[in-house]
């Protein structure tokens, strides 16, 4: 899923503080599993802002609210029309979401109270951990599970570089050395072998940014001629 | 717990101003500490900022 | 086939010396001249880094260029952290054009490491293909299949870690080195060694490639010295007897310099040459290789 964290209070009091109403916009989907921007995060934010308001002398209105996702314009239905009626809205989604938001509510003012970080998985109570890089040629099946692109800090994919040590990688002792996970993986799988082989140089173009994927079996032509923008 | 004291932190309050105490239901002494303390926090700390009738400026 | 002056020296069977001198932060390069004279004559090739640690410095293909109009023999070292494809092919016909017969492709520490921590690492290539990269363009066209006008002629080098500390790590420097000679690699530099039976047993898994493996040395300044790089590099392990007679010794720079000679002698029957890093203490070359006997 999508991991992302809550922004410095200060960084989000800063860009609310001007405002007269806000509504701090929750998400149920990813940001809700990783304890950033659930109902339950946009309640304990909704407190700390309602607090740091009345310290400063100030008197914004501050509401709240959580929608299943704000990546699926559907699940905006049910606020958007009461969203019109604020000053600001305080989004607790991923940057997709924040994003939609504002397209959505377009011209409400939608500010971002998370940060995105990376597309990772639950390690522990507390604990996510980057797993993919989303660089669109997944090669995952080479190197035993185990990816390159986003375990290793450099990136390479012929096989670590010089600094690997005690299995740790160059940039810090508390990261795992991806090759040395690697290779064990694939001894465990008899695999050892096919490291020998060379990785092809990486094709960028698939991580061209703004990204899109269409999937031409749903597609309508009326809906296309619509969306084309 | 930790993590309140921390979100007080964030806006500005004093973190002492909460605290968690686990007393069984029968330790009438314990529980007296620990209203003392409170009590004694409660008055170092001064009035809680948060109380301030409104329409007052800071 | 290349023929540059480093080439010949492993050619001719000798036992190639070669060092390593780091370029400063800044345009001055007084100092870079003052370490070639010191140098010249006493060493077949000297290294220049590529924003050694990750700390941006003068570039080493300028360090290059001017240590041939001082009369020495370059060798071009180019990481993969800071140039995406189109720079590293375009650096390359530059350094050619500039006199620069020799480099070696490195992978390159992150840039976490130095005094720009926030940069964007790059790391469009590696090193393995990084020197399929040099191949080709000595084979006269670009990663894209277009034909040069006019192509370098590099004798290329890689870089190897035998002193990587577990099975893995070990084990997968030894498939890395073969696939860059398989890329194109001519000669290897190693890693700093300090165990010459570590160092055997490591020749012994690559004799067969029949390559000129170059062992890496550096000379110890202080017991200090060697427990910082112990801690912190990878593949560095200064056994305790050397730190002790580092401790010990009174005058620490002739102690220095003494061990790091001896260690050449115990390597020199084992390889085909050594390779001297001594960043920083460059001026101090000339002495280790008369204490080494290889003057």
């Amino acid at each position: 899923m999508i991991i992302a964290e809550r922004k410095l209070f200060e960084q989000i009091w800063e860009s609310i503080k001007d405002r007269k109403s806000v509504l701090i916009l929750g998400c149920g989907t990813c940001v809700s599993v990783c304890q950033s921007g659930g109902e339950k995060e946009v309640g304990l934010l909704a407190s700390e802002l309602r607090m740091k308001s009345k310290l400063e002398g100030k008197e914004i209105k501050i509401e709240e609210a959580t929608i299943e996702r704000q990546c699926d314009k559907e699940f905006f239905d049910s606020i958007k029309d009461k969203a019109k009626e604020y000053d600001a809205i305080l989004s607790m989604a991923c940057g997709a979401g924040v994003q939609f938001s504002a397209e959505v509510l377009e011209p409400v003012v939608v500010i971002p109270a998370l940060n995105t970080r990376f597309i990772g998985v639950t390690m522990d109570e507390g604990i996510w951990a980057e797993r993919c890089r989303a660089c669109g040629n997944c090669v995952l099946r080479d190197y035993g599970g185990i990816c390159p692109i986003t375990i290793c800090a450099k990136s390479l994919v012929n096989g670590p570089c010089g600094g690997s040590k005690n299995g740790k990688c160059e940039a810090s002792q508390e990261k795992d050395c991806a090759w040395v996970l690697i290779y064990n993986r694939l001894k465990k799988q008899n695999r050892l072998d096919e490291l020998r082989r060379w990785a092809p140089l990486k094709d960028y173009t698939t991580q061209t940014h703004p990204g899109r994927y269409v999937n031409e079996a749903y597609r309508k032509p009326e809906l296309e001629a619509k969306n084309v923008k | 717990m930790q993590q309140a004291k921390k979100l007080l932190q964030e806006v500005g309050i004093e973190p002492e101003r909460v605290e968690m105490f686990n007393i069984g239901a029968s330790d009438a002494v314990l529980f007296a500490r620990a209203a003392d303390q409170m009590t004694e926090s409660a008055r170092r700390l001064g009035p809680n900022p948060l109380k301030k009738p409104r329409g007052e400026v800071k | 086939m290349s023929n540059s002056k480093l080439k010949q020296a492993f050619d001719s069977g000798k036992f190639v010396v070669t060092a390593e001198a780091g370029p400063l932060k800044g345009t001055e390069v007084d100092e870079m001249a003052e370490i070639a004279g010191v140098l010249k004559g006493k060493v077949d090739a000297v290294n220049v880094t590529d924003q050694q640690s990750s700390v941006m410095r003068l570039g080493s293909m300028v360090i290059c260029h001017l240590l041939k109009d001082w009369g020495l023999e370059p060798i071009f070292q180019l990481t993969c952290r800071d140039r995406n494809r189109i720079a590293l092919q375009s650096d390359l016909l530059s350094a050619w054009v500039l006199g620069v017969e020799n480099c070696v492709a490195l992978t390159g520490d992150l840039p976490s490491s130095g005094d720009h921590p926030q940069a964007k690492p790059v790391y469009d290539l590696d090193s393995v293909q990084l020197l399929q990269v040099i191949r080709n363009l000595n084979e006269g066209h670009d990663m894209a299949g277009n034909e040069l006008k006019g192509k370098p002629d590099f004798f290329a080098g890689a870089v190897v870690n035998p002193g990587a500390d577990t099975e893995a790590a070990y084990e997968l420097q030894l498939m890395k080195l073969e696939k860059k000679i398989a890329a194109g690699a001519r000669f290897f530099q190693t890693q700093a060694i300090f165990n010459p039976d570590t160092f055997a047993r490591f020749m012994k898994r690559v004799e067969q490639y029949k390559i000129p493996v170059l062992a890496g040395v550096i000379p110890l300044k202080s017991a200090g010295m060697a427990r910082f790089m112990n801690k912190n590099v990878a593949g560095i392990n200064v056994p305790e007897p050397m730190i002790s007679r580092m401790t010990k010794a009174e005058d620490k720079t002739k102690a220095g310099i003494e061990l790091c000679a001896e260690l050449i002698k115990s390597l020199k029957g084992m390889c085909q040459g050594v390779h001297i890093m001594a960043i920083g203490w460059e001026k101090k070359v000339p002495d280790i290789l008369d204490v080494a006997g290889l003057t």
